[in-house]
């Protein structure tokens, strides 16, 4: 594996890599750009202590969303606006389905980093995790409950071996 | 986007196919073993981490068992007593997953047995029970996280998942409690 053609070869899976990324990349920011939304619907139906954890995790998403953005920019991709309107999981109309509507969209935000903590970029994926992280604790918080997998499908988990 | 999540991945802690052939004549005529990769290395860790993790809650709850809870029988010690029996659980799934990765040569599996780790020692009271532990789980959160750049795809999205758990473990302890 030597000479131009596999130079060529590398340069060729580098920009697939880069593409690969930049897919993962726009994928975390549709997530954030829907938690932002949906945010707003979750704060509009809550009040004292938790209106403002609401308030604190909506501006948390919306900085998420602008640093994505920039990365996708950085790396020469185009970032997807985001939509007029989201079709929200549940209708809210109590502030229990508010904090169920929370704890639904910080589950979809965990699981969109999931692609980018893949990334061939050794940054991407720390930043990534870091994000996937910071999901599953904002999670927890409203729903004081553990995860033994956030962010990872059933699919991708062993079963258990015998023996 | 994520890697596919079917895809078998084995990392061979040594050149798995030369020990397999040499058949039944040991270890021992082999020679030196070859270096493991950092993938395998850095799973190991993950392993004996996770291990580690383990043994603590155990210890943890033997002391809590044998003191009738940190807070005492009642109420505030039997939902630490819960906490800790729920978050136990978790890392022995964490730590399952990990080693359904580690793909060991069969005679290099059961010619080194791990010891198992021995955990510090238990504090005294509930309060300082679940700061240690809150301690612990942010510290080994962060080193998952620090070493996703050695290990294969699919490997890295388990260990960042696994660090995204042991954070929202650090939440519950802090609070110390947990919705049932």
């Amino acid at each position: 594996m030597t000479g131009s053609a596999a130079g060529g070869g590398r340069l060729a899976a580098n920009s697939a890599q880069a593409r690969q990324d930049i897919a993962a990349l726009q994928a975390a920011l549709a997530a954030e750009q829907a938690a932002s939304y949906g945010y707003g619907v979750v704060g509009s139906h809550l009040t004292g202590a938790k209106f403002t954890a609401a308030t604190a995790e909506y501006v948390a998403h919306e900085r998420a969303r602008d640093t994505l953005t920039a990365m996708i920019a950085a790396r020469g991709g185009r970032p997807r606006p985001a939509a007029a309107a989201y079709q929200l999981p549940i209708t809210v109309t109590t502030n229990k389905q508010a904090v169920a509507l929370a704890i639904m969209l910080e589950r979809q935000v965990a699981a969109a980093y999931l692609g980018l903590v893949a990334a061939s970029d050794p940054a991407l994926r720390t930043f990534a995790a870091q994000n996937m992280r910071d999901a599953a604790v904002r999670e927890a918080r409203w729903s004081d409950l553990p995860q033994a997998f956030p962010g990872l499908p059933a699919s991708s988990l062993r079963p258990a071996r015998r023996g | 986007m994520t890697a596919e999540p079917t895809r078998r991945l084995v990392l061979a802690a040594a050149a798995a196919g030369t020990l397999t052939l040499a058949g039944c004549k040991g270890i021992s005529v082999l020679g030196p073993l070859p270096k493991p990769g950092a993938d395998v290395v850095t799973l190991r860790r993950a392993i004996t981490a996770e291990e580690l993790m383990v043994a603590r809650y155990q210890s943890v709850q033997d002391a809590l068992t044998a003191s009738g809870g940190a807070g005492g029988p009642g109420k505030a010690g039997g939902s630490a007593r819960t906490l800790i029996a729920d978050l136990l659980a978790e890392h022995q799934a964490h730590l399952l997953q990990l080693r359904a990765r580690l793909v060991l040569p069969p005679r290099l599996a059961t010619a080194s047995p791990q010891p198992s780790p021995t955990p510090p020692p238990v504090p005294h009271g509930q309060q300082r029970i679940l700061t240690e532990l809150a301690t612990a789980e942010a510290a080994a959160s962060d080193r998952l996280i620090a070493q996703l750049a050695h290990v294969p795809p699919e490997l890295a999205q388990l260990m960042a998942s696994i660090a995204a758990s042991e954070a929202v473990h650090v939440v519950l302890l802090r609070r110390g409690k947990i919705a049932r």
